[in-house]
């Protein structure tokens, strides 16, 4: 017991030294704090998100890959024959390069690869014409004439209201990070044979509530203003429209309105009204050169229905003679977004193995935007948690040597008091313990202020630190974007639909330039698990601190200091 | 009754080197004082040291009633047995007279029936330093006040036998009679007090008197 009461007495006699050795604690723990709890909060932040984050996948066919495959085989044919090796624009293969579509059927086999809790859902999308009297929202009486001749023209896109939702993407479309293709511009694409017939409407067709959701309840800007949600196991032909389009047309709850296969216009199907909606952000931001991609024009049903549709137009199997007088087939077909929802990461992960066990060509991928976006989104803070962690290590080695150095000058002036103590018969491991009980003290207190401190600042220090990491990493895209001519792009660092590009969805790095929506700030940083950790420094810095005292205290022999005294 | 006593003790400090001393034989007894005697060099001081424990006889034995020391922890030997007074008397100075008095009595872990305080008090007032002074740094003592705070340090756990080296050395004649007569009351308590020492006036006023020559006995 009196060791520590003479360590007390012994640290209030050494005020200065003492002073010295806490005010570098005091740096060390706050420092040490900071770092820590930043390294707890990207933890935190990670898991919270994880957590309330809700997986989607889609199953896409890997163009990339197609196209490598495709100039590799292309490359070895050509060796035969000693030509160059650059790429034969004759052997391009669209058909190969499409891929075959994945139907429903195969869809829903890939199922049998979810586990409990996971579900999925689809929409079809298909564009048909306007009929009689009804016309499309935005069309001007002088471009009434030609409403319906679109269909040559090119984009990306067929489901007009995708561009921010890739669950709406058709399938042999591949969005988001799925394609380095130097072909996502409009004009090569003008004669690839797998585009979509353009009409004046989207007719999309919805499996559950949940594929309803991704379009319509993420973000709240749809609602339905008059009427009511079609049933959504309902066979019947009714669909819910914009409140743009009822009104442009006069159109309310009960009436029906009459669509055409835009191929073939005698072959029609009657939808009935049972509902009207509005979207408070529409028409804005979206690409409006084509009246099907205008949101006002999109009409929505239940995928029971539309399956309907689609099956009615190819039993009537129209049929169109082209300009040199081959037939084509007319019926409508769609475009299928199928979307797997995922309990887990786990699930996902296990998921996008399990499926090629089930069947599924290499041609294709799976590939989840939303955990894209999950793992752009910590992108700041994992980079900020990094550096942090280096900082934690080199200030405490730094540290840790500075104390090292001021405890062998501490003990050198306290050898002969070593050598007294001693000699008067207390025993070395005592004299250890009680300059090990100082230390101890001194560090301990200038830690607990260190960790007060470290724990006031760290959230405002940590929220700083970030938004200054996003900043840079938002001033790096936008100079990626500026060095790539996407000057006119807005805020967020996305390019605005120009002539080669189809309204910002993809962009030549085959990622999707949609800002990453950065986690940017934290709410609590330091935790118990802080604490722990800091105590744990403390230890350690005693620790360290000590072992000077140690090894020398155990070294002394009080005779010999004595004498070397006198 | 033999309370301390060497057996045939040598001791050198290096290997090789030469002994500093010699095959000695000596007996102390409780209830007096021994003084040795010799010129410097005569290996007094390294005496003292061995009979304290602090350095370990290189051959020979030391006996405490008839206990031999080596088995005795060195660290409890010094803190409980025996009282040293350093010919620099080795106090600690930024502490006060008092403090290294209770400090000793600490380290012995002996029970004392009264607060350390107040036996140190007493102890300090016996060897005739004011209140006032024992609550003083040691650094701010004279030399003779601190040889007292010694004195009462080695004191202060009761030891058996009572080891000083060169006492007197820093004080004048009538202070010198003092420290004399505080040691002869010791001895006449029991004590065996055995001092090493120049002066002949100590060496006159002990009871049995052992002279040194190059780590003999004479």
């Amino acid at each position: 017991m009196y060791i520590v009461k003479n360590a007390f007495k012994s640290i209030t006699r050494n005020k200065l030294r003492n002073i010295l050795i806490g005010v570098i604690v005091l740096i060390i723990s706050v420092s040490a704090c900071v770092s820590l709890s930043i390294q707890q909060a990207a933890e935190v932040a990670k898991e919270d998100t994880l957590s309330n984050l809700s997986v989607t996948a889609q199953i896409s066919f890997d163009r990339k890959k197609a196209m490598e495959d495709m100039q590799q085989k292309s490359t070895s044919d050509d060796s035969d024959s000693g030509s160059d090796k650059s790429f034969d624009r004759g052997k391009f293969d669209f058909d190969v390069l499409q891929g075959s579509s994945l139907t429903l059927d195969d869809y829903m086999k890939y199922t049998k690869a979810l586990k409990n809790g996971d579900s999925y859902y689809y929409s079809g999308a298909v564009s048909l014409n306007a009929t009689g009297d009804l016309l499309p929202y935005g069309t001007s009486e002088e471009d009434e004439s030609d409403s319906s001749s679109s269909s040559k023209s090119s984009d990306n896109k067929s489901s007009g209201n995708s561009s921010d939702k890739n669950s709406q993407t058709p399938p042999n479309m591949p969005s988001g990070d799925s394609s380095n293709s130097n072909n996502s511009g409009g004009g090569p694409m003008g004669g690839m044979p797998f585009q979509v017939n353009q009409g004046d409407f989207t007719i999309t067709g919805y499996s559950s509530y949940d594929a309803m959701l991704s379009m319509f309840g993420e973000d709240g800007s749809y609602k339905i203003s008059d009427g009511e949600m079609f049933d959504e196991t309902s066979e019947a032909y009714e669909c819910v429209i914009s409140n743009e389009l009822a009104t442009y047309n006069n159109l309310k709850v009960g009436d029906t309105i009459k669509l055409a296969n835009p191929q073939y216009e005698k072959e029609t199907y009657k939808l009935k009204i049972v509902g009207i909606y509005t979207n408070s952000d529409s028409s804005s931001e979206e690409d409006n050169r084509f009246k099907m991609n205008d949101p006002a024009n999109n009409i929505y049903m239940n995928y029971n229905a539309f399956s309907k549709i689609i099956a009615a137009s190819e039993k009537a199997d129209n049929k169109t003679t082209d300009s040199d007088g081959n037939k084509t087939s007319a019926a409508l077909s769609e475009n299928l977004a199928f979307t797997y929802k995922f309990a887990s990461v786990e699930n996902y992960e296990k998921f996008a193995d399990k499926v090629y066990d089930l069947g599924l060509s290499d041609d294709y991928k799976v590939s989840s935007s939303d955990l894209q976006s999950y793992e752009n989104s910590l992108t700041p803070l994992e980079t900020l948690s990094g550096t942090a962690m280096w900082f934690f290590f080199i200030v405490l080695a730094v540290g840790g040597i500075i104390l090292i150095t001021l405890n062998i000058f501490n003990l050198r002036e306290r050898k002969y008091e070593v050598g007294v103590l001693t000699a008067i018969g207390m025993k070395k491991a005592k004299v250890a313990m009680q300059f090990v009980t100082e230390i101890f003290i001194v560090t301990f207190i200038a830690l607990i202020i260190g960790t007060s401190v470290g724990a006031a600042v760290s959230v405002p220090v940590t929220n700083t630190l970030l938004q200054n990491q996003i900043s840079s990493s938002q001033q790096s895209d936008s100079k990626v974007s500026k060095n790539f001519g996407f000057e006119n792009s807005d805020n967020n660092g996305r390019p605005q639909g120009g002539p080669g590009m189809s309204g910002g969805e993809m962009n030549p790095f085959g990622k999707s330039t949609k800002a990453a929506d950065y986690v940017d700030s934290v709410s609590s940083a330091t935790n118990f698990m802080v604490i722990l950790e800091l105590v744990l420094v403390g230890l350690f810095l005693t620790i360290v601190a000590s072992l000077a005292a140690l090894i020398s205290i155990m070294r002394y022999e009080p005779l010999k200091i004595l004498s070397n005294r006198s | 009754m033999s309370t301390l006593k060497l057996d045939n003790i040598s001791y050198h400090y290096e290997k090789n080197s030469a002994e500093v001393l010699d095959n000695l034989s000596m007996d102390f007894e409780s209830g007096k004082i021994y003084t040795i005697v010799g010129k410097s060099g005569a290996g007094k001081t390294t005496l003292l040291s061995v009979l304290s424990s602090l350095a370990r006889p290189t051959d020979g034995k030391i006996f405490l009633n008839e206990e031999d020391v080596a088995k005795i922890d060195r660290y409890k030997f010094r803190s409980k047995y025996v009282g040293v007074i350093f010919q620099n008397f080795n106090l600690l100075t930024h502490l006060t007279a008092l403090e290294n008095v209770v400090l000793s009595m600490d380290i012995s872990g002996k029970k004392f029936d009264r607060p350390k305080k107040e036996i140190a008090a007493e102890l300090l007032e016996k060897v005739g330093l004011s209140p006032d002074e024992a609550k003083r740094r040691v650094l701010k003592l004279s030399g003779g006040q601190q040889q007292r705070v010694a004195i009462a340090r080695a004191l202060s756990y009761d030891p058996d036998i009572i080891l000083a080296d060169e006492p007197t050395g820093n004080l004048d004649g009538e202070t010198q009679d003092e420290i004399i007569n505080i040691f002869r009351m010791l001895a006449d308590e029991g004590k065996c007090v055995i001092i090493v020492t120049h002066s002949p006036d100590v060496a006159k006023a002990s009871d049995v008197q052992y002279e040194l020559k190059k780590g003999k006995r004479v």
